[in-house]
Protein backbone atom coordinates (compact mmCIF):
# COMPACT_ATOMS: atom_id res chain seq x y z
CA UNK A 1 0.00 0.00 0.00
CA UNK A 2 1.59 3.18 -0.90
CA UNK A 3 1.27 6.63 0.78
CA UNK A 4 -1.14 7.69 -1.88
CA UNK A 5 -3.74 4.84 -0.84
CA UNK A 6 -2.98 5.46 2.51
CA UNK A 7 -4.23 9.51 2.55
CA UNK A 8 -6.91 7.95 0.55
CA UNK A 9 -8.61 6.31 3.71
CA UNK A 10 -9.45 3.34 1.73
CA UNK A 11 -8.38 0.90 4.46
CA UNK A 12 -10.60 2.51 6.82
CA UNK A 13 -13.66 1.27 5.03
CA UNK A 14 -12.35 -2.73 6.89
CA UNK A 15 -12.62 -1.03 9.93
CA UNK A 16 -15.89 0.74 9.04
CA UNK A 17 -17.40 -2.14 7.29
CA UNK A 18 -16.59 -4.78 10.69
CA UNK A 19 -18.56 -2.58 12.92
CA UNK A 20 -21.31 -1.37 10.81
CA UNK A 21 -22.13 -4.10 7.90
CA UNK A 22 -19.81 -7.44 7.84
CA UNK A 23 -21.19 -8.30 4.46
CA UNK A 24 -20.20 -5.18 3.01
CA UNK A 25 -16.92 -5.67 4.58
CA UNK A 26 -16.40 -9.51 3.05
CA UNK A 27 -17.25 -7.57 -0.55
CA UNK A 28 -15.00 -4.94 0.22
CA UNK A 29 -11.73 -7.49 1.04
CA UNK A 30 -12.44 -9.41 -2.06
CA UNK A 31 -12.02 -6.42 -4.03
CA UNK A 32 -8.14 -5.98 -2.77
CA UNK A 33 -8.33 -2.88 -3.54
CA UNK A 34 -5.99 -2.36 -0.93
CA UNK A 35 -5.23 -6.21 0.15
CA UNK A 36 -6.90 -6.46 3.50
CA UNK A 37 -4.85 -9.59 4.49
CA UNK A 38 -1.87 -8.12 6.23
CA UNK A 39 -4.04 -4.77 7.10
CA UNK A 40 -6.22 -7.06 8.99
CA UNK A 41 -3.61 -8.49 11.70
CA UNK A 42 -3.30 -5.00 12.91
CA UNK A 43 -6.48 -5.72 14.61
CA UNK A 44 -5.55 -8.87 17.06
CA UNK A 45 -2.13 -6.71 17.49
CA UNK A 46 -4.21 -4.30 19.24
CA UNK A 47 -6.09 -6.97 20.80
CA UNK A 48 -3.00 -8.77 22.60
CA UNK A 49 -2.00 -4.96 24.13
CA UNK A 50 -5.80 -4.21 24.63
CA UNK A 51 -6.32 -7.88 26.84
CA UNK A 52 -2.82 -6.88 28.45
CA UNK A 53 -3.57 -3.28 29.36
CA UNK A 54 -7.33 -4.76 30.72
CA UNK A 55 -5.69 -7.41 32.49
CA UNK A 56 -3.12 -5.13 34.47
CA UNK A 57 -5.38 -2.41 35.09
CA UNK A 58 -7.56 -4.96 37.14
CA UNK A 59 -4.22 -6.69 38.53
CA UNK A 60 -1.97 -5.16 40.98
CA UNK A 61 0.22 -3.07 39.01
CA UNK A 62 3.89 -4.32 39.61
CA UNK A 63 7.34 -3.44 37.23
CA UNK A 64 7.07 -6.89 35.33
CA UNK A 65 4.37 -4.59 33.54
CA UNK A 66 6.97 -3.72 31.49
CA UNK A 67 7.82 -7.26 30.78
CA UNK A 68 4.57 -8.04 29.67
CA UNK A 69 4.00 -4.68 27.24
CA UNK A 70 7.68 -5.81 25.87
CA UNK A 71 7.99 -9.11 25.03
CA UNK A 72 4.63 -10.51 26.74
CA UNK A 73 2.59 -8.03 24.00
CA UNK A 74 4.75 -10.01 21.27
CA UNK A 75 4.03 -13.38 22.81
CA UNK A 76 0.28 -12.62 23.40
CA UNK A 77 0.20 -11.82 19.72
CA UNK A 78 1.73 -14.26 18.47
CA UNK A 79 -0.74 -17.15 20.63
CA UNK A 80 -3.54 -14.56 19.11
CA UNK A 81 -2.26 -15.40 15.66
CA UNK A 82 -1.95 -19.17 16.19
CA UNK A 83 -5.35 -19.25 17.61
CA UNK A 84 -6.74 -17.48 14.73
CA UNK A 85 -4.95 -19.41 12.42
CA UNK A 86 -6.19 -23.02 13.81
CA UNK A 87 -9.66 -21.97 14.58
CA UNK A 88 -9.83 -20.39 10.34
CA UNK A 89 -8.39 -23.34 9.20
CA UNK A 90 -11.21 -25.58 11.22
CA UNK A 91 -13.59 -23.56 10.14
CA UNK A 92 -12.60 -23.93 6.67
CA UNK A 93 -12.82 -27.65 6.72
CA UNK A 94 -16.03 -27.49 8.46
CA UNK A 95 -17.14 -25.78 5.55
CA UNK A 96 -15.64 -27.84 2.80
CA UNK A 97 -16.89 -30.73 5.05
CA UNK A 98 -20.52 -28.57 4.07
CA UNK A 99 -19.87 -29.04 0.75
CA UNK A 100 -18.89 -25.28 0.35
CA UNK A 101 -15.29 -24.38 -1.53
CA UNK A 102 -13.17 -23.33 0.88
CA UNK A 103 -11.13 -19.85 1.10
CA UNK A 104 -8.44 -19.43 3.87
CA UNK A 105 -6.89 -16.50 3.13
CA UNK A 106 -10.34 -14.67 3.08
CA UNK A 107 -11.42 -16.53 6.26
CA UNK A 108 -8.41 -15.16 8.36
CA UNK A 109 -9.17 -11.77 7.18
CA UNK A 110 -12.24 -11.88 8.00
CA UNK A 111 -11.44 -13.68 11.19
CA UNK A 112 -9.01 -10.51 12.42
CA UNK A 113 -11.80 -8.51 11.19
CA UNK A 114 -14.19 -9.53 13.56
CA UNK A 115 -12.27 -9.20 16.83
CA UNK A 116 -12.46 -5.51 16.03
CA UNK A 117 -14.95 -5.17 18.77
CA UNK A 118 -12.66 -6.46 21.80
CA UNK A 119 -10.78 -3.27 21.05
CA UNK A 120 -13.71 -1.13 22.70
CA UNK A 121 -13.75 -3.14 25.66
CA UNK A 122 -11.11 -0.90 27.17
CA UNK A 123 -12.12 2.23 26.65
CA UNK A 124 -15.86 1.02 27.82
CA UNK A 125 -14.42 -0.49 31.38
CA UNK A 126 -11.71 1.83 31.72
CA UNK A 127 -14.09 4.51 33.45
CA UNK A 128 -15.18 1.40 36.04
CA UNK A 129 -11.82 0.65 36.59
CA UNK A 130 -11.00 3.99 37.41
CA UNK A 131 -13.90 4.67 39.79
CA UNK A 132 -13.18 1.44 40.84
CA UNK A 133 -17.43 0.71 40.42
CA UNK A 134 -16.89 -3.39 40.19
CA UNK A 135 -14.65 -3.01 37.27
CA UNK A 136 -14.52 -6.88 37.60
CA UNK A 137 -18.20 -7.26 36.80
CA UNK A 138 -17.98 -4.67 33.85
CA UNK A 139 -15.11 -6.06 32.42
CA UNK A 140 -16.75 -9.56 32.15
CA UNK A 141 -19.60 -7.91 30.49
CA UNK A 142 -18.59 -5.86 27.91
CA UNK A 143 -16.04 -8.96 26.89
CA UNK A 144 -19.27 -10.93 26.68
CA UNK A 145 -20.65 -8.43 24.75
CA UNK A 146 -17.86 -7.83 22.41
CA UNK A 147 -17.75 -11.78 22.21
CA UNK A 148 -21.26 -12.19 20.66
CA UNK A 149 -20.62 -8.80 18.52
CA UNK A 150 -17.55 -10.83 17.23
CA UNK A 151 -19.69 -13.82 16.65
CA UNK A 152 -22.06 -11.95 14.30
CA UNK A 153 -19.30 -10.09 12.25
CA UNK A 154 -17.44 -13.49 11.33
CA UNK A 155 -20.85 -15.74 10.89
CA UNK A 156 -22.49 -12.31 8.70
CA UNK A 157 -19.49 -12.73 6.81
CA UNK A 158 -19.38 -16.50 5.99
CA UNK A 159 -23.10 -15.88 5.30
CA UNK A 160 -21.78 -13.62 2.29
CA UNK A 161 -18.78 -15.73 1.81
CA UNK A 162 -20.31 -18.54 0.74
CA UNK A 163 -23.61 -17.13 0.17
CA UNK A 164 -25.74 -18.91 2.51
CA UNK A 165 -28.48 -18.51 5.10
CA UNK A 166 -26.93 -17.29 8.52
CA UNK A 167 -28.51 -20.12 10.45
CA UNK A 168 -25.93 -22.51 8.76
CA UNK A 169 -23.17 -20.07 8.59
CA UNK A 170 -23.00 -20.12 12.42
CA UNK A 171 -23.20 -23.72 12.34
CA UNK A 172 -20.33 -23.59 10.24
CA UNK A 173 -18.79 -21.22 12.61
CA UNK A 174 -19.49 -22.93 15.55
CA UNK A 175 -18.80 -26.77 14.77
CA UNK A 176 -15.15 -26.65 15.35
CA UNK A 177 -15.75 -24.96 18.71
CA UNK A 178 -18.33 -28.45 19.26
CA UNK A 179 -15.81 -31.08 17.95
CA UNK A 180 -12.47 -29.73 19.51
CA UNK A 181 -15.05 -29.43 22.91
CA UNK A 182 -15.90 -33.15 22.62
CA UNK A 183 -12.14 -34.04 21.90
CA UNK A 184 -10.97 -31.95 24.75
CA UNK A 185 -13.48 -33.50 26.77
CA UNK A 186 -12.93 -36.96 26.27
CA UNK A 187 -9.14 -36.74 26.28
CA UNK A 188 -9.45 -35.27 30.09
CA UNK A 189 -11.81 -38.11 30.54
CA UNK A 190 -9.44 -40.90 29.59
CA UNK A 191 -6.36 -38.80 31.28
CA UNK A 192 -8.45 -38.65 34.53
CA UNK A 193 -8.76 -42.36 33.72
CA UNK A 194 -5.20 -42.86 33.03
CA UNK A 195 -3.72 -41.00 36.39
CA UNK A 196 -6.26 -42.91 38.62
CA UNK A 197 -5.30 -46.42 37.02
CA UNK A 198 -1.32 -45.56 36.94
CA UNK A 199 -1.97 -44.11 40.77
CA UNK A 200 -4.21 -47.25 41.70
CA UNK A 201 -0.61 -49.67 40.80
CA UNK A 202 1.42 -48.20 43.34
CA UNK A 203 -1.30 -48.46 45.84
CA UNK B 1 -18.47 8.76 2.32
CA UNK B 2 -14.98 10.39 3.37
CA UNK B 3 -16.79 11.39 6.44
CA UNK B 4 -17.48 7.79 7.52
CA UNK B 5 -13.75 6.91 7.08
CA UNK B 6 -12.54 10.21 8.82
CA UNK B 7 -14.94 9.46 11.49
CA UNK B 8 -13.25 5.64 11.65
CA UNK B 9 -9.89 7.09 11.69
CA UNK B 10 -10.92 9.27 14.66
CA UNK B 11 -12.67 5.95 16.57
CA UNK B 12 -9.37 4.17 16.01
CA UNK B 13 -7.09 6.74 17.09
CA UNK B 14 -9.15 7.27 20.08
CA UNK B 15 -8.98 3.88 20.92
CA UNK B 16 -4.91 4.00 20.31
CA UNK B 17 -5.20 6.78 22.68
CA UNK B 18 -7.26 5.05 25.07
CA UNK B 19 -4.32 2.34 25.10
CA UNK B 20 -1.42 5.30 25.32
CA UNK B 21 -3.58 6.50 28.85
CA UNK B 22 -3.84 2.91 30.18
CA UNK B 23 -0.02 2.48 29.78
CA UNK B 24 0.93 5.75 31.39
CA UNK B 25 -1.51 5.38 34.09
CA UNK B 26 0.01 2.11 34.79
CA UNK B 27 3.41 3.44 34.90
CA UNK B 28 2.37 6.28 37.05
CA UNK B 29 0.54 3.76 39.35
CA UNK B 30 3.90 1.19 39.66
CA UNK B 31 6.07 4.63 39.91
CA UNK B 32 3.70 5.71 42.84
CA UNK B 33 3.75 2.08 44.52
CA UNK B 34 7.57 2.04 44.18
CA UNK B 35 8.26 5.08 45.72
CA UNK B 36 6.20 4.36 49.03
CA UNK B 37 7.80 0.89 49.20
CA UNK B 38 11.54 2.13 48.47
CA UNK B 39 12.95 4.30 51.32
CA UNK B 40 16.27 5.25 50.92
CA UNK B 41 18.33 4.18 54.70
CA UNK B 42 21.81 5.55 55.31
CA UNK B 43 23.83 3.11 56.02
CA UNK B 44 24.99 3.33 60.06
CA UNK B 45 28.72 4.48 60.02
CA UNK B 46 30.97 5.57 63.17
CA UNK B 47 31.82 4.45 66.35
CA UNK B 48 28.71 2.77 67.92
CA UNK B 49 27.20 -0.56 69.76
CA UNK B 50 27.46 -4.15 68.78
CA UNK B 51 24.83 -5.94 69.53
CA UNK B 52 25.09 -9.74 70.26
CA UNK B 53 22.63 -12.57 70.66
CA UNK B 54 22.79 -15.57 72.87
CA UNK B 55 18.95 -17.45 72.44
CA UNK B 56 18.91 -20.92 73.30
CA UNK B 57 20.83 -23.64 75.17
CA UNK B 58 24.08 -22.49 75.08
CA UNK B 59 26.50 -25.34 73.43
CA UNK B 60 29.60 -26.07 71.38
CA UNK B 61 27.96 -28.67 69.26
CA UNK B 62 30.41 -29.27 65.97
CA UNK B 63 32.53 -26.81 64.25
CA UNK B 64 30.26 -25.55 61.71
CA UNK B 65 26.89 -27.43 61.17
CA UNK B 66 25.90 -28.95 57.96
CA UNK B 67 25.83 -26.17 56.01
CA UNK B 68 29.65 -24.64 56.83
CA UNK B 69 27.95 -22.26 59.13
CA UNK B 70 29.23 -21.82 62.69
CA UNK B 71 26.78 -22.20 65.36
CA UNK B 72 26.05 -22.14 68.85
CA UNK B 73 29.37 -20.62 71.35
CA UNK B 74 31.38 -20.71 68.45
CA UNK B 75 29.25 -18.02 66.50
CA UNK B 76 28.79 -15.75 69.32
CA UNK B 77 32.87 -16.26 70.41
CA UNK B 78 33.01 -15.42 66.36
CA UNK B 79 31.02 -12.59 66.43
CA UNK B 80 32.50 -11.42 69.56
CA UNK B 81 36.05 -11.36 68.07
CA UNK B 82 34.42 -9.22 65.03
CA UNK B 83 33.59 -6.82 67.05
CA UNK B 84 36.62 -6.51 69.17
CA UNK B 85 38.58 -6.02 65.76
CA UNK B 86 35.97 -3.41 64.44
CA UNK B 87 37.41 0.14 65.45
CA UNK B 88 33.60 1.74 65.31
CA UNK B 89 32.74 -0.72 68.33
CA UNK B 90 33.00 1.03 71.45
CA UNK B 91 30.78 -0.98 73.77
CA UNK B 92 28.83 -4.22 73.20
CA UNK B 93 25.16 -5.57 74.22
CA UNK B 94 24.96 -9.12 74.71
CA UNK B 95 21.20 -9.97 74.42
CA UNK B 96 21.09 -13.28 76.58
CA UNK B 97 17.68 -15.29 76.72
CA UNK B 98 19.13 -18.59 77.03
CA UNK B 99 18.74 -21.27 80.11
CA UNK B 100 22.23 -21.78 80.36
CA UNK B 101 24.41 -24.72 78.67
CA UNK B 102 27.50 -26.93 78.85
CA UNK B 103 30.35 -25.86 80.86
CA UNK B 104 33.10 -25.62 78.15
CA UNK B 105 30.69 -23.59 76.06
CA UNK B 106 29.51 -21.08 78.39
CA UNK B 107 33.42 -20.66 79.79
CA UNK B 108 34.70 -20.11 75.69
CA UNK B 109 31.78 -17.04 75.60
CA UNK B 110 32.14 -16.09 79.41
CA UNK B 111 36.40 -15.75 79.11
CA UNK B 112 35.74 -13.88 75.29
CA UNK B 113 33.74 -11.34 77.43
CA UNK B 114 36.09 -10.76 79.84
CA UNK B 115 39.21 -10.25 76.89
CA UNK B 116 36.54 -7.42 75.96
CA UNK B 117 36.43 -5.70 78.61
CA UNK B 118 40.24 -6.16 79.15
CA UNK B 119 40.44 -4.28 76.28
CA UNK B 120 38.45 -1.19 77.51
CA UNK B 121 35.25 -1.91 75.82
CA UNK B 122 32.39 -1.89 77.70
CA UNK B 123 30.00 -5.11 77.72
CA UNK B 124 26.18 -4.81 78.83
CA UNK B 125 24.15 -7.69 79.49
CA UNK B 126 20.23 -7.58 78.35
CA UNK B 127 18.74 -10.30 79.90
CA UNK B 128 15.27 -11.46 78.25
CA UNK B 129 12.60 -14.20 79.43
CA UNK B 130 15.64 -16.26 80.92
CA UNK B 131 19.22 -16.11 81.89
CA UNK B 132 19.52 -18.66 84.42
CA UNK B 133 22.92 -21.05 85.13
CA UNK B 134 25.32 -20.78 82.73
CA UNK B 135 22.85 -17.98 80.92
CA UNK B 136 23.53 -15.77 83.95
CA UNK B 137 27.25 -16.99 84.04
CA UNK B 138 27.41 -15.28 80.54
CA UNK B 139 26.25 -11.92 82.15
CA UNK B 140 28.08 -12.37 85.56
CA UNK B 141 31.29 -11.77 82.36
CA UNK B 142 30.22 -8.30 81.64
CA UNK B 143 30.36 -4.51 83.18
CA UNK B 144 27.08 -4.17 83.58
CA UNK B 145 23.67 -6.34 84.14
CA UNK B 146 20.39 -5.18 82.87
CA UNK B 147 17.25 -7.40 83.51
CA UNK B 148 13.34 -7.14 83.53
CA UNK B 149 11.43 -7.34 86.20
CA UNK B 150 10.01 -10.78 85.05
CA UNK B 151 13.58 -11.98 83.72
CA UNK B 152 13.97 -15.79 85.46
CA UNK B 153 17.32 -15.59 86.25
CA UNK B 154 19.66 -17.24 88.47
CA UNK B 155 19.69 -20.91 89.07
CA UNK B 156 23.56 -20.88 89.91
CA UNK B 157 24.84 -24.33 89.87
CA UNK B 158 25.81 -27.60 87.64
CA UNK B 159 24.03 -30.72 86.99
CA UNK B 160 24.96 -33.81 85.14
CA UNK B 161 21.97 -35.99 84.33
CA UNK B 162 21.60 -39.67 83.16
CA UNK B 163 17.93 -41.72 83.34
CA UNK B 164 18.53 -44.74 85.03
CA UNK B 165 16.52 -47.66 82.75
CA UNK B 166 18.07 -50.49 84.94
CA UNK B 167 13.62 -52.04 86.02
CA UNK B 168 12.69 -51.10 82.10
CA UNK B 169 15.34 -53.41 81.02
CA UNK B 170 15.21 -55.98 83.43
CA UNK B 171 11.48 -56.18 82.49
CA UNK B 172 11.85 -56.69 78.60
CA UNK B 173 14.58 -59.08 79.68
CA UNK B 174 17.21 -56.58 77.70
CA UNK B 175 21.39 -57.28 79.19
CA UNK B 176 24.26 -54.90 77.60
CA UNK B 177 27.35 -56.39 76.32
CA UNK B 178 29.96 -54.03 78.16
CA UNK B 179 33.65 -54.16 77.14
CA UNK B 180 35.28 -51.69 79.04
CA UNK B 181 39.04 -51.11 79.76
CA UNK B 182 38.54 -49.20 82.73
CA UNK B 183 35.69 -49.06 85.82
CA UNK B 184 34.15 -45.83 85.04
CA UNK B 185 34.37 -46.10 81.15
CA UNK B 186 30.67 -46.88 81.92
CA UNK B 187 30.14 -44.00 84.34
CA UNK B 188 27.03 -42.36 82.90
CA UNK B 189 24.98 -45.82 81.88
CA UNK B 190 21.61 -46.02 81.80
CA UNK B 191 21.06 -50.05 82.04
CA UNK B 192 22.15 -50.24 85.46
CA UNK B 193 22.39 -48.29 89.19
CA UNK B 194 25.56 -46.00 89.25
CA UNK B 195 27.88 -47.02 91.95
CA UNK B 196 29.21 -45.27 95.20
CA UNK B 197 32.21 -44.28 93.42
CA UNK B 198 30.90 -43.43 90.32
CA UNK B 199 28.65 -41.01 92.19
CA UNK B 200 31.63 -39.81 94.32
CA UNK B 201 33.94 -38.95 90.70
CA UNK B 202 30.89 -37.17 89.14
CA UNK B 203 30.13 -35.05 92.46
CA UNK B 204 33.97 -34.25 92.52
CA UNK B 205 33.64 -32.81 88.73
CA UNK B 206 30.46 -30.92 90.03
CA UNK B 207 32.02 -29.70 92.70
CA UNK B 208 34.87 -28.50 90.84
CA UNK B 209 32.60 -27.09 88.26
CA UNK B 210 30.45 -25.47 90.52
CA UNK B 211 33.64 -23.84 92.40
CA UNK B 212 34.76 -22.17 89.01
CA UNK B 213 31.20 -20.96 88.11
CA UNK B 214 31.04 -19.22 91.77
CA UNK B 215 34.64 -17.79 91.73
CA UNK B 216 33.93 -16.30 87.93
CA UNK B 217 30.83 -15.45 89.82
CA UNK B 218 32.83 -13.61 92.01
CA UNK B 219 35.40 -12.16 89.44
CA UNK B 220 32.83 -10.68 87.14
CA UNK B 221 30.61 -9.11 89.51
CA UNK B 222 33.42 -8.08 91.53
CA UNK B 223 31.91 -9.86 94.95
CA UNK B 224 33.17 -12.19 97.29
CA UNK B 225 32.60 -15.69 96.93
CA UNK B 226 31.43 -16.31 100.25
CA UNK B 227 28.28 -13.55 99.53
CA UNK B 228 27.68 -15.78 95.64
CA UNK B 229 27.50 -18.67 97.69
CA UNK B 230 24.93 -17.69 100.29
CA UNK B 231 22.65 -17.56 96.86
CA UNK B 232 24.03 -20.18 94.91
CA UNK B 233 22.41 -23.50 95.73
CA UNK B 234 20.21 -23.31 92.20
CA UNK B 235 17.19 -21.08 93.38
CA UNK B 236 15.88 -19.17 90.55
CA UNK B 237 14.78 -15.75 90.78
CA UNK B 238 13.37 -13.24 89.14
CA UNK B 239 14.85 -9.38 88.20
CA UNK B 240 14.02 -7.68 91.03
CA UNK B 241 14.96 -10.47 93.22
CA UNK B 242 18.28 -10.63 91.41
CA UNK B 243 19.02 -6.99 92.03
CA UNK B 244 17.88 -7.28 95.68
CA UNK B 245 21.05 -10.20 96.02
CA UNK B 246 23.40 -7.66 93.70
CA UNK B 247 23.28 -10.52 91.24
CA UNK B 248 22.51 -7.65 88.06
CA UNK B 249 22.79 -3.93 88.09
CA UNK B 250 19.34 -2.25 87.45
CA UNK B 251 15.93 -3.85 86.16
CA UNK B 252 15.41 -2.52 82.57
CA UNK B 253 14.33 -3.28 78.87
CA UNK B 254 17.23 -3.86 76.13
CA UNK B 255 16.60 0.47 75.05
CA UNK B 256 18.10 0.74 78.50
CA UNK B 257 20.85 -1.65 78.05
CA UNK B 258 22.13 -0.06 75.05
CA UNK B 259 21.94 3.45 76.39
CA UNK B 260 23.79 2.16 79.25
CA UNK B 261 26.59 0.67 77.10
CA UNK B 262 26.64 4.61 75.36
CA UNK B 263 27.22 5.98 78.70
CA UNK B 264 29.57 3.48 79.39
CA UNK B 265 31.71 4.05 76.48
CA UNK B 266 30.82 8.29 76.18
CA UNK B 267 28.56 7.43 73.29
CA UNK B 268 26.20 10.48 71.98
CA UNK B 269 22.86 9.07 72.26
CA UNK B 270 21.89 8.62 68.54
CA UNK B 271 25.14 6.55 67.96
CA UNK B 272 24.89 3.65 65.95
CA UNK B 273 23.74 0.22 66.92
CA UNK B 274 25.03 -2.11 64.90
CA UNK B 275 23.01 -5.60 64.79
CA UNK B 276 23.84 -9.22 63.50
CA UNK B 277 24.03 -9.14 59.90
CA UNK B 278 20.79 -11.19 58.82
CA UNK B 279 21.24 -11.45 54.92
CA UNK B 280 18.28 -13.67 53.74
CA UNK B 281 21.15 -16.32 52.67
CA UNK B 282 22.42 -16.23 55.60
CA UNK B 283 18.85 -16.89 57.37
CA UNK B 284 17.52 -19.83 55.42
CA UNK B 285 20.55 -21.65 55.96
CA UNK B 286 21.22 -20.74 59.65
CA UNK B 287 17.50 -21.69 59.86
CA UNK B 288 18.29 -25.42 58.02
CA UNK B 289 21.47 -25.13 60.07
CA UNK B 290 19.56 -24.94 63.32
CA UNK B 291 17.47 -27.31 62.13
CA UNK B 292 19.88 -30.47 61.23
CA UNK B 293 22.41 -29.05 63.81
CA UNK B 294 19.65 -29.95 66.62
CA UNK B 295 18.51 -33.36 65.14
CA UNK B 296 19.30 -36.38 67.13
CA UNK B 297 18.54 -40.01 66.17
CA UNK B 298 16.30 -41.53 68.74
CA UNK B 299 17.36 -42.81 71.76
CA UNK B 300 20.65 -42.00 70.64
CA UNK B 301 21.10 -40.25 74.13
CA UNK B 302 19.44 -43.16 75.87
CA UNK B 303 21.52 -46.12 75.60
CA UNK B 304 24.82 -44.26 74.99
CA UNK B 305 24.77 -41.29 77.15
CA UNK B 306 26.16 -37.84 76.42
CA UNK B 307 28.21 -37.25 79.09
CA UNK B 308 27.41 -33.44 79.94
CA UNK B 309 28.19 -31.53 82.90
CA UNK B 310 25.50 -28.01 82.18
CA UNK B 311 25.13 -24.61 84.28
CA UNK B 312 21.94 -25.24 83.19
CA UNK B 313 18.34 -23.88 84.49
CA UNK B 314 15.82 -27.49 84.23
CA UNK B 315 12.53 -26.00 83.24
Amino acid sequence: MNLEKFRSLSWADFFLYSLIDPRALYRRVKQKDPDAFWISFIVPLFESLSGILLLSLLGRESAFFYYKISYGWILVFLFTFIKILIYTSLVDVAAQFSGLKGNIRELITLMNFSMLPALFVLPAAYPFIVGDFVPLFFYVLFSLACFIWHILIIVQSISEMHTIEFGRAFLIYLMPAVVTGIILLLTGIMLVINTAGYISTFM
Amino acid sequence: MERERKLTVAILAMLILVAVIAIVDISFKIEEKRSREIKLVMPDTGAGVGIVRVEGPIELSAPSGPFGLPSGAESIVKRLDALAKDSSIKAVVIRINSPGGTVAATQEIYEKIMKLRKKNIPVVASMGDVAASGGYYVAAACNHIVANYGTVTGSIGVIAYSPNLRRLFDKFGIQMNVIKSGKYKDILATHRDMTSEERALLQEMIDSSYGKFVKDIAAGRNMSESDIIKIADGRVMSGSTALQNKLIDQTGTFEDAVMKARELASLDEDSPVYEESTSPFNEIFGQLNRFMGNRNMPGSGMLYPVYKLEYRYMQ
